[in-house]
């Protein structure tokens, strides 16, 4: 035989290029880590494994930071053809004007149903819906409750679970205060980078930031006193002095820490307070449901229809193989992962996952949890301008916090640089 | 009479035509063909990635551009929206107020650094490697770790501060404070670029001429400022003018510490231009604000720009 130049190039690229042909197609998602890891590993075991096995698919998880989701994700659904299979969204940040860039899921539903679809919150599918257009199958669901540190409650020798949003902030004013090794503690932290946090404390006093209808109602009395209390806590060091630069991971460090003694977050960061590796209160720190001030509900005890946020998974219009995409979202969302999805810290979307035991034992919070889902509201409804509106009336409480501007004086002028951004 | 000598004679009794500027090769010949094919690649690289890019840019600073739409052709829409926008304008007067502060803030240390460096010196080689390190630091990392440190409750240089009476940089609250502390890491993170070029520039100023100052009797300030100071003056503005265009770039410093809060009163351009395009999904406003931060840095390379154009024409 014999040997030539190319031969001995053809036998020396084979080996190389043998795993690249041995490989199997990957099916490629986009999400926040958040998703693969309630997806794929925990006590609740791998939820894609019996799709990957009988699909002889791999995934691979494209997981990027929230805001970087979505404009990665539109950047590739605007693309002719894609590369993104299937996708996880949240729902502040679609709107009517992202929906022509995915999949109408209405009809693979109506071809080929998920089990039990019915079960599903309608409010948290509407979230996801625009002018008819089903973009997304709910999968997560982010619900805040109201986090209390038991062990420097009991330093300053407070106790039990508030029962209206006034002995909050009683208790709040108790537990600012400097200990003995000269730490500082705030009484109240909260990520203030956008409006998820505030909207709680402006629904306790029975107001809201914009409506689902679209209307701007923060100029109103009730968010009006949120604001003027938030300036106050400022003021007075019941909010820590670097509250303007919180987001999330500098309110779940501060109460780490013990930095800080009360905040409103998810309900699952209870895992993250508790978690005995990173936190010096692990077990001491318990949630239970925001309450409505008494004043404005007449009695105690009342909830306030706590801030939530709705993740779903969806198709890009530009998918290569759609029918297998909905194969995927449907069999995520069958009521068995959907309860192992939660006992790995998923937010259910489905109210019997609450039931199973297996959740119950691993979420203590379940009854509480959802207690409060039939009243929750999102942040905001999406809408094209939901960004700018959000950064302008954060710049504009963070104004009245600061003292330039009167509370009422910062929320008029919300007002009138956020209604032009309003869907008409 | 032959036709070639009638053409000589014309030629030499009309007018010399005015000389045309055109450029020469080294040697004084036109360029070859081989000339362009070898400087071809390094122009295509140029037009490739800066040119195209920057014609696609201007474009888009003309279109409402966003996901889910085409684009519509707005003319100067954008440049209106933003010359109409308060923010934007508070954030060009934070990028100048910040950018005249590093760069000149970098000079001065640079400078200083680098004639302490170039004069006697226990351990030169160690120290330059000191000053170097935090180019080498992700401004990621260093951005992280300055604010962990200047942390208000628990910051370490935070504490020190206040134990030696010199108070707390507020810089969580106060836009000055925190404007200034982006400054100040700037100047850490970039000064071993400006040190690293003077530091080179001062040890080509020729010995003999120094000890000539020295012996004509020139004290420190006089020998820096009439020998030392032309000697280095060209690396000197080479210097301030690739810090001017890099420091109206700024970002991570003030994204990281502030995200420009708080109440966007610590916003600079380039936190603007990354809120409008991948917060707000406006590419045409985004565009424009690029634009703008572009011909802002055209000004300020401008006398260097056509200095260097002067330069290279005089001998042409």
């Amino acid at each position: 035989m014999r040997i030539t130049r190319r031969a001995t190039l053809t036998a020396l690229a084979l080996p190389l290029a043998a795993p690249a042909l041995g490989q199997t197609r990957r099916f490629v998602v986009i999400s926040h880590a958040v998703h693969r890891n309630v997806l794929t590993t925990g006590p609740g075991g791998d939820a894609t494994a019996e799709w990957r096995r009988r699909t002889g698919m791999e995934i691979e998880w494209l997981t990027f930071g929230v805001e970087a989701v979505h404009e990665r994700l539109y950047r590739e659904a605007q693309l002719s053809q894609g590369g993104v299979d299937a996708c996880f969204m949240l729902e502040r940040y679609g709107g009517p004007h992202i929906a022509p860039l995915f999949e109408d899921l209405a009809t693979y539903q109506a071809a080929e149903p998920i089990e039990r679809a019915e079960e599903i919150s309608p409010s948290m599918v509407a979230a996801h819906t625009y002018r008819g257009r089903q973009v997304g199958v709910p999968f997560r669901h982010a619900t805040h409750g109201f986090f209390q540190n038991r062990a420097l409650m009991r330093e300053r020798g407070a106790e039990g679970v508030p029962e209206s949003f006034e002995e909050i902030i009683a208790l709040a004013d108790r537990l600012s205060f400097v200990r003995s090794d000269g730490s500082r503690v705030a009484g109240y932290a909260m990520s203030l980078d956008d409006p998820s946090s505030l909207v709680d404390v402006i629904r306790a006093h029975g107001g809201d930031f914009i409506t689902r209808d679209y209307r701007f109602v923060a100029d109103q009395p009730p968010a009006v006193a949120a604001v003027a209390l938030l300036r106050d806590w400022y003021r007075r060091g019941v909010l820590p002095r670097n509250v303007m630069t919180f987001k999330t991971e500098e309110v779940i460090t501060a109460m780490q820490q013990g930095r800080a003694a009360l905040t409103n977050q998810p309900f699952g960061r209870i895992v993250n307070y508790n978690d005995p590796r990173a936190s010096r209160f692990p077990g001491e720190i318990t949630v239970a449901n925001i309450p409505m001030m008494s004043s404005v509900a007449g009695q105690k005890g009342a909830l306030v229809p706590a801030k939530t946020s709705v993740w779903a998974m969806g198709i890009p219009r530009n998918a290569r193989d759609k029918r297998l995409a909905w194969s995927f979202i449907r069999e995520m969302s069958s009521p068995e992962n959907t309860i192992r999805a939660a006992v790995n810290g998923n937010g259910p979307v489905r109210p019997s996952a609450y039931d199973d035991p297996r959740v119950r034992e691993l979420a203590p919070y379940a009854d509480l949890e959802r207690r409060v889902l039939p009243t929750a509201m999102l942040t905001l409804p999406g809408f094209e301008q939901a960004g700018r509106a959000m950064d302008v009336f954060m710049e504009e409480v963070q104004r009245a916090m600061l003292g330039q501007a009167e509370p009422a004086a910062a929320m008029r002028t919300a007002k009138a640089r956020i209604e032009p951004l309003l869907p008409t | 009479m032959s036709s070639t000598d009638a053409a000589t004679r014309q030629a030499a009794t009309l007018p010399t035509a005015p000389r045309t500027r055109r450029w020469r090769a080294p040697g004084g010949t036109r360029p070859a063909p081989v000339h362009y094919a070898l400087l071809a690649p390094a122009q295509m690289l140029l037009v490739g990635l800066i040119l195209l890019p920057a014609i696609y840019v201007a474009w888009m600073s003309l279109q409402k551009v966003s996901f889910g739409a085409d684009p519509v052709f707005v003319g100067l829409a954008n440049y209106r929206a933003l010359i109409a926008d308060t923010v934007f304008w508070r954030a060009a007067w934070n990028t100048f107020l910040v950018v005249n502060a590093v760069v000149y803030g970098e000079l001065l240390l640079g400078l200083g650094l680098a004639l302490l460096v170039s004069g006697w010196m226990p351990f030169r080689r160690v120290i330059i490697a000191l000053l170097i390190a935090p180019y080498a630091i992700n401004e990621v990392s260093a951005v992280a770790m300055w604010r962990f440190v200047l942390e208000p409750d628990i910051g370490m240089v935070s504490w020190a501060l206040v134990q030696s009476g010199i108070g707390q940089l507020d810089w969580s609250a106060d836009p000055t404070d925190a404007l200034a502390l982006a400054a100040l890491l700037s100047i850490w993170m970039h000064t071993p670029f400006t040190f690293l070029i003077l530091y080179a520039a001062l040890q080509g100023v020729p010995q003999d001429v120094r000890e000539a100052a020295t012996v004509d009797g020139a004290n420190a300030w006089q020998e820096f400022r009439h020998v030392i100071l032309p000697f280095i003056l060209p690396a000197l503005l080479v210097a301030l003018m690739f810090r001017y265009i890099t420091a109206m770039r700024i970002f991570a410093e003030v994204w990281l510490l502030t995200e420009g809060g708080p109440a966007r009163m610590t916003e600079v351009l380039a936190v603007y231009l990354y809120r409008t395009a991948f917060r707000y999904h406006e590419f045409g406003l985004a565009s424009a604000t690029a634009f703008a931060m572009v011909l802002l840095s055209l000004a300020v390379a401008a006398p260097y720009l056509w200095a260097a154009w002067q330069r290279m024409f005089r001998h042409a």
